[in-house]
């Protein structure tokens, strides 16, 4: 506990002696992690986007006239054993009529001309979510084209290409992000070791006096390790207020962009997990260079 | 002979045979590892660079609670002798045993158990000047995890046994050379070592300040610390008398009992 306070205590004056470079070295690693959480955050807001429709994935096989109802059935069992197949729902021709006429009665008129259902017979078919790990929009296409080739098949009606061109923006974002992530990171890590390297320097004679009274090493190493560790942690932080300040501005600045990608970024705040991510990678990067930085030092 | 090997039942160091072997020297008067003993060199050699040896085929041994001056012109190995005790260096042959343990054979992460039996200082004071005289002195007990009052007790001690209670919340620059050198001899004895290591502690100093702090190292032997002393003044070793060595090119060339040096 006295070595936590101690390297706490050191840590904080360390910040406030080289006052220039931290706030420098941590203005980027603020800038690196802000990177990383928003493209996290755009993810998340098309995954969340993406799984409105993906619920609503749906397909309405309209059948040819005249077609008996035994091969209907037939279809209908081969549907229903699927494995991507949440729900089926088989509409008659006078399901159909039925339907129409109680959801716009005013239109009846137009119905009486006829002397049986103008409407053919339908197949509502429901499929389990993309979200699900074992289900993808090119499973669900190529399941329905499939089906399609069904000669009782007329045509068919489906919702499925947003969901499909989300997909892959989503996955567009993912990649660019962690791309731009594990640069900007691999520069966090270099900026972190050499801030600590000049603190190791800066603090050279004191290092070498504890080495010559009997400090272990981890007594040398650990306040420099803290401090790293503090480095990325308020570089985190900082991040985080900043994605937050982001979502919440936004809106004010530009009302117009912000209309059409309202329905998009749901969320006002990022979800726990992000927030968790980016504290635990911040964190993570400073100890890792500070490590790095200290151990080369006491090798020496 | 295991059963008189000492340091192989220390554990810390030496723990096999070998060092053992190498230690029992055919040629050399000096036995195993002796209980009386302090320090112990066995032919030591030590270089820098290829072509020169720093010290040549050194023996010595210091007992427990003796004073000794190291003596010789600049360049003649003092220093290097003082840093192969605290293993500041290597010696590139031979054997060091500081207490009965063979120093060679202590591993890098270890080494604070050696540097913690032995206080040392240095001519430019190596003082910490962020920090007041009360802090200089007790970074020996902070880095061992001493508890507060403790630390209080002893620091104190160790000031007033160099007369600097009333200066303890001084810092180093705004007190004199002596006294920045009687500070880091406080730091250097609140962890009562057993050894004492001073290079040129009188360097910076004059004859008077030079023999106080002299008599301050006394003080501290007589309470049984060894205590080594490398200095090139000649009229400290005549005025206190004890055993010195002199050293030249590298080699011993002198071990006077009692400081009378040709």
């Amino acid at each position: 506990m006295k070595l936590i306070r101690q390297a706490f205590a050191n840590c904080l004056q360390n910040l406030v002696r080289n006052k220039l470079i931290n706030v420098l070295s941590l203005a980027i690693i603020v800038f690196t992690l802000l990177i990383f959480s928003i493209f996290n955050f755009l993810t998340y807001s098309i995954e969340r986007f993406s799984a409105q429709f993906s619920d609503d994935i749906r397909v309405i096989f309209y059948f040819k006239s005249d077609i008996p109802r035994e091969n209907i059935d037939r279809l209908y069992r081969q549907i229903e054993s699927h494995i991507l197949v949440k729900s089926l729902h088989f509409k008659s021709r006078d399901q159909a009529l039925s339907d129409f006429a109680r959801e716009f009665p005013e239109l009846n008129f137009i119905l009486s001309e006829f002397d049986a259902s103008p409407f053919p017979s339908s197949l509502e078919v429901i499929f389990n979510s993309p979200g699900d790990s074992r289900v993808t929009t090119d499973q669900i296409m190529n399941f329905i084209q499939d089906i399609e080739q069904n000669n009782i098949i007329d045509s068919r009606q489906i919702n499925l290409e947003w969901v499909r061109r989300l997909t892959s923006l989503k996955k567009f974002i993912s990649s660019v992000g962690f791309f731009l992530s594990v640069i900007l990171i691999f520069i966090s890590l270099f900026i972190i070791y050499n801030v600590i390297k000049i603190n190791i320097l800066y603090r050279r004679d004191e290092i070498d006096i504890l080495k010559l009274v009997g400090a272990t090493d981890f007594y040398i190493r650990f306040p420099f390790i803290i401090e790293g560790a503090f480095l990325g942690f308020l570089g985190s932080l900082f991040s985080i207020g900043l994605l937050m300040l982001l979502l919440w501005i936004f809106p004010h600045l530009s009302p117009v962009v912000s209309n059409i990608i309202d329905n998009i970024v749901i969320a006002a705040t990022p979800p726990f997990y992000i927030i968790r991510n980016v504290i635990l990678l911040g964190t993570g990067i400073g100890i890792f260079s500070s490590f790095l930085s200290i151990r080369q030092f006491m090798k020496e | 002979m295991m059963t008189d090997c000492r340091c192989f039942h220390k554990g810390l160091a030496v723990a096999d045979d070998r060092a053992c072997v190498a230690l029992s020297c055919q040629t050399c008067y000096f036995g195993l590892a002796n209980p009386r003993k302090m320090i112990e060199f066995y032919h030591v050699y030590m270089q820098y660079i290829k072509s020169q040896y720093a010290l040549v085929d050194l023996c010595l041994s210091i007992e427990k609670g003796e004073f000794v001056f190291l003596t010789g012109a600049s360049g003649a190995g003092k220093t290097t002798l003082l840093k192969l005790i605290y293993k500041a260096q290597t010696p590139v042959k031979g054997q060091i045993l500081i207490d009965s343990v063979n120093i060679n054979m202590i591993p890098k992460k270890s080494l604070y158990q050696l540097r913690r039996k032995i206080g040392i200082i240095f001519q430019d004071f190596k003082l910490l000047p962020r920090k007041t005289i009360f802090e200089n002195v007790a970074i020996p007990l902070v880095i061992r995890g001493t508890k507060k009052n403790t630390i209080l007790k002893k620091v104190n001690e160790a000031l007033s046994l160099v007369g600097l209670t009333h200066r303890r919340n001084y810092f180093p620059l705004h007190i004199s050379g002596g006294e920045q050198q009687r500070v880091a001899i406080a730091r250097a004895i609140v962890s009562d070592p057993k050894i004492m290591i001073a290079d040129e502690p009188t360097g910076n100093l004059d004859t008077e300040l030079s023999i106080e702090i002299l008599r301050i190292f006394e003080r501290i032997n007589a309470a049984g610390i060894t205590i080594i002393i490398a200095t090139h003044d000649k009229n400290l070793l005549r005025m206190f008398s004890k055993r010195t060595l002199r050293l030249e090119k590298g080699r011993m060339v002198q071990d006077e009992p009692t400081g009378e040096l040709a």
